[in-house]
């Protein structure tokens, strides 16, 4: 990460921009014991209450670093109520990395977003055809697949 | 010089900024080596 992904200008910016960044050596205690760390790197977004809403274990390169802090920022407010703020960051995720990794589960929680907005279960449909056509292999379309029979 | 990353070291420090700024905090548990 340090040598590849940390450094490019665009994840510099996007970071700064969007968190606060905290790095804890895998083995500072209390922290690594309350998120229970076992490998690294462990990237976590955190709310500042401290509560855990997206991890991600392993390398990421900057093409999918920036996807998937994006889907983190969606899963805080998604987490915390707030549908539109939540849409809007699965929406710039799809818009801007619509083919990475993070991007089947942008969709999958776009379609939830929409339901929990409006109460009309079509959007969940949607979202699985959406799936279904741009990534048919992904777990996000087979967790999707009963809103198919909506 | 390119723009690098300000990490903070300190949970709590990271928290408060957090509370103040309104943003997440991205917490990256890393192996110092």
């Amino acid at each position: 990460m340090d040598a590849v992904t940390y450094p490019e200008s665009k994840v510099v910016s996007f970071i700064e921009e969007n968190f606060i960044p905290l790095r804890l050596g895998f083995d500072s205690k209390p922290y690594s014991d309350t998120f229970n760390v076992k490998w690294t790197p462990t990237i976590i977004t955190l709310s500042p209450e401290a509560q855990e809403h997206h991890r991600t274990v392993g390398f990421l390169g900057p093409e999918e670093l920036i996807p998937s802090l994006l889907l983190g920022l969606g899963k805080y407010a998604f987490e915390n109520d707030r549908f539109a703020e939540a849409l809007a960051r699965f929406e710039q995720l799809g818009a801007g990395y619509g083919i990475s990794d993070s991007a089947p589960e942008a969709v999958f929680l776009s379609g939830v977003c929409r339901y929990k907005q409006s109460h009309d279960p079509k959007p969940l449909k949607e979202a699985y055809e959406k799936l279904s056509v741009a990534f048919p292999d992904s777990e996000w379309t087979k967790r999707a697949y009963p809103y198919c029979l909506l | 010089m390119a723009a690098k990353i300000q990490w903070r070291t300190e949970m709590d420090d990271a928290l408060c900024l957090g509370q103040k700024a309104g943003k997440p905090i991205l917490l990256d548990f890393f192996n110092p080596g």
